[in-house]
């Protein structure tokens, strides 16, 4: 179920409730059930691959924690990565693999495996991306002796499956869940007022900024042959509003969710558009993402400590397999190589130690006109997108355009902007109880009379 | 807080919203202050050139000059739809009759999961029987069947390849029939029609069609209510689907439109007319496909045999129009 919809309001309503009538010690279970619950009411069949990643990841953990060897501690690893990259191959990268292998060789053994693929009719599973991932980084833990493998397989189960961050993260690490999942705690003011007001101002995003630009988007994107560059130049800036009020609301409302149940997940979002450099970008958008890659494929490839050519390669490395992560189509590997190409030349440049305004400004064009690589259907449809944009044609799309959305967009830029390190929730304290009052009711008038109303799911959804 | 908001959004933008996506809403208004009303989808107006444009529904109306006949009528409706509009007319109106027109067409696959029952399911939530404000989340948190236009298409293809109808190979479902080269190839536009007819019309009605549930539940509005019910059967160009089909489908197409005539002409407060053959195909303005589109001869003919069924409950306001002596009734 998604966030903003009715079952999940009467959901985390009866599952909050619960939760603080119960003893403590039911109450990992009942979030366990929950979260299958929420998992398996998209599709039941997802029940059996989370399953199946949980229980070779356990026993994977088990088995290099407990033995001596090597090289059975390498092989539970490899078992462990294979399981966990093989489906995320098989759901989501497969038809791709075999479609571009058909195309290139043409090879009738290649051509038959894609028809039995594209037979299966086969659906990407919500999330494979994401708890994937985070059940890799517990193993490589593991593995690496940084954490003690968690000896009860269903109290391992809900940190692979808890369901505020189980479909578009944030990536969390066990070391960080471990004690909170699991530790008693109250019902405390604080935790539901820092939970519910970053559910409000998540959905307000969400709802009021995201949703409403996103049909102006898709017209644009879809009719861009029709489009002045005006309109295209809009289109590239409102989807780089749009992705980021999306998955910014969407983890605005996962922290929050996980707040009311006593849970802190980390940030994932830090004002990126207040960025000076690829790399101050990458401190700032999808933090979790970038600091998994960080440390469990940048650090490993030897990280900082190579020489220049190394180090450029890992980098290219990275954000490849980065934009790779995102999809599978050509546009997310050249949106990753373009923002591996931008980090190494404001690297050598200086540009990435910096603050500057002129920092500033070739970082927003870059990530905006990558932003179109993202968004576009394949390579050269970003490419006409973009020629089209700077030869300064005239247009005879049709755009209706309406002020209230433009005034949301701005108060979300504004608030972004000053609340950098911060959030709703601490710049609330400092504001009088009145204000507080205005404010909520401002965003929940907001969401109830002007959120958009064509369905648009949360776009890291489909990652 | 929520009261204020409700009144403030109400004064405010509600009346932009609903005029864009769910006019509807005010039509309701008018209706509760009348004595007769028509439902219906297109089939009440013609777009097509023709030297009358007046709606089914105002000749129906002229039969009864002294009676207030209002109309809903939105296109690509169907019965389910026409249930929740009547269900949304305060249980305070002056309505008597209600006459839906009943399309067959709209019984089948194609019209049960068509892509534009989202959109339809969507401007429906705006019910007036509910705060404005709680209709827009609902709208905003997609509180509707919603399904996707793949789901749709994916539903239909199920439907006509699995359910079966009663004859022999390859007439036994509607992908087997379609399949059939009676025209030969695609490019023939005879066996791109042929497959539209069968596709609309190959089926068979019974008591688990999702329309014929919305039916059930307008005649027990109706009978809640005290209102007279008329469930006018709209015609079919019969002619067409006979020359391009042939006689197995028009036999599915009767006795599809009888099934549904006797399961509710016991009724006491019912009455059913199957107009299905009363016109010919000359009366049809879309001459190639599957339509309820008449010219105003044919609306005037339908109109008519309704306003004959209203005798019985309003005989004292009926009063032929000047135009009824000419119709050539078969």
């Amino acid at each position: 179920m998604i966030f903003n919809s009715l079952p999940f309001l009467f959901f985390i309503s009866s599952v909050l409730l619960v939760f603080y009538a119960i003893p403590h010690r039911f109450r990992w279970v009942l979030m366990l059930f929950a979260s299958y619950f929420f998992y398996g009411f998209w599709k039941i069949e997802y029940l059996s691959l989370i399953s199946i990643s949980t229980i070779i990841d356990y026993s994977s953990s088990r088995i290099i924690y407990e033995s001596k060897k090597r090289l059975t501690r390498q092989l539970a690893l490899a078992i462990s990565l294979m399981t966990n990259l093989g489906l995320l191959f098989f759901f989501k990268y497969s038809n791709w693999f075999l479609s571009d292998l058909v195309d290139v060789f043409n090879l009738s053994l290649v051509d038959s495996a894609n028809q039995w693929r594209s037979g299966l009719n086969i659906i990407l599973p919500v999330g494979i991306s994401f708890y994937t991932f985070q059940t890799i980084s517990y193993t490589l833990d593991v593995y690496s002796s940084k954490i003690k493998p968690e000896k009860n397989i269903f109290k391992f189960a809900l940190f692979v499956s808890y369901f505020p961050q189980l479909v578009a993260g944030p990536i969390e690490r066990y070391s960080r869940l471990r004690n909170q999942l699991f530790t008693p705690i109250k019902l405390s003011g604080d935790n539901i007022t820092f939970g519910l007001r970053l559910m409000l101002y998540g959905f307000f995003i969400k709802m009021c900024v995201a949703d409403n630009i996103a049909p102006i988007v898709d017209q644009i994107f879809d009719q861009q042959q029709n489009a002045s560059s005006a309109q295209l130049f809009s289109g590239m800036l409102l989807f780089g509003i749009q992705i980021f009020s999306d998955f910014h609301g969407y983890s605005l409302i996962a922290i929050g969710t996980a707040r009311l149940f006593g849970v802190k997940l980390i940030d994932n979002f830090n004002s990126p558009y207040s960025a000076t450099s690829i790399r101050d970008f990458w401190n700032r958008w999808h933090i979790s993402l970038s600091t998994w890659f960080r440390d469990y494929l940048f650090i490993p490839l030897g990280g900082s400590r190579v020489n220049h050519l190394r180090l450029a390669s890992n980098i290219l490395i990275v954000f490849i397999i980065s934009g790779i992560w995102h999809g599978a189509n050509w546009t997310f590997v050249v949106w990753g190589a373009v923002h591996g190409t931008a980090y190494l030349a404001f690297q050598w440049s200086g540009l990435n130690k910096s603050k500057s305004l002129i920092g500033w400004v070739l970082t927003m064009i870059i990530v905006f006109l990558a932003w179109v690589f993202f968004r576009s259907d394949n390579i050269q449809s970003a490419l006409d997108y973009i020629i089209r944009m700077s030869e300064f044609t005239e247009g005879s799309l049709q755009l209706v355009w309406n002020p209230i959305i433009a005034s949301f967009i701005g108060l979300f830029l504004i608030s972004d902007f000053i609340w950098q390190n911060g959030n709703i929730h601490s710049w609330l304290e400092t504001k009088p109880s009145t204000w507080r009052w205005l404010i909520y009711a401002f965003l929940l008038y907001s969401i109830l009379a002007h959120a958009g109303t064509v369905s648009h799911p949360f776009i890291y959804f489909q990652f | 807080m929520l009261v204020v908001m409700n009144w403030f959004y109400e004064k405010t933008s509600f009346k932009e919203y609903a005029y864009d996506n769910a006019d509807q809403y005010f039509q309701i208004n008018k209706v509760k202050n009348c004595e007769l009303v028509y439902t219906s989808a297109s089939s009440n107006f013609s777009q097509k050139t023709t030297e009358d444009k007046g709606k089914l529904s105002q000749y129906i109306g002229q039969f009864y000059p002294s009676l207030a006949m209002e109309a809903f009528n939105i296109p690509a409706t169907h019965v389910g739809t026409h249930y929740k509009l009547l269900q949304s007319i305060p249980k305070e109106n002056h309505v008597q009759t209600v006459i839906c027109a009943v399309n067959l067409r709209s019984f089948g696959a194609d019209w049960r999961h068509s892509e534009l029952e989202t959109a339809l399911n969507k401007s429906l939530v705006m019910s007036p029987n509910r705060p404005v404000l709680l209709n827009r989340l609902l709208v905003s948190l997609n509180a509707y069947d919603n399904k996707s236009q793949e789901e749709r298409a994916e539903q239909r293809m199920a439907e006509w390849s699995e359910l079966t109808l009663p004859y022999e190979a390859p007439m036994n479902s509607v992908s087997n029939w379609c399949a059939v080269e009676k025209w030969g190839d695609w490019s023939n536009p005879k066996r791109q029609l042929a497959d539209q007819f069968i596709k609309q019309y190959a089926f068979v009605v019974d008591d688990n069609n999702q329309r014929i549930k919305d039916l059930d539940k307008i005649v027990e509005l109706a009978a809640e209510r005290n209102w007279n019910l008329v469930l006018s059967i709209l015609p079919e160009n019969i002619n067409k689907a006979d020359s391009l089909v042939g006689a197995k489908l028009i036999n599915l197409m009767y006795s599809n439109s009888e099934w549904i005539k006797h399961r509710y002409e016991h009724l006491d407060h019912v009455k059913v007319l199957n107009n299905i053959a009363i016109l010919s195909s000359q009366h049809f303005t879309d001459k190639d496909f599957p339509t309820e589109h008449y010219d105003e001869q044919g609306r005037k003919l339908i109109a008519s045999y309704v306003a004959f069924a209203l005798r019985k409950h309003h005989s004292k306001a009926f009063a032929s129009p000047a135009w009824s002596t000419n119709l050539n009734f078969k």
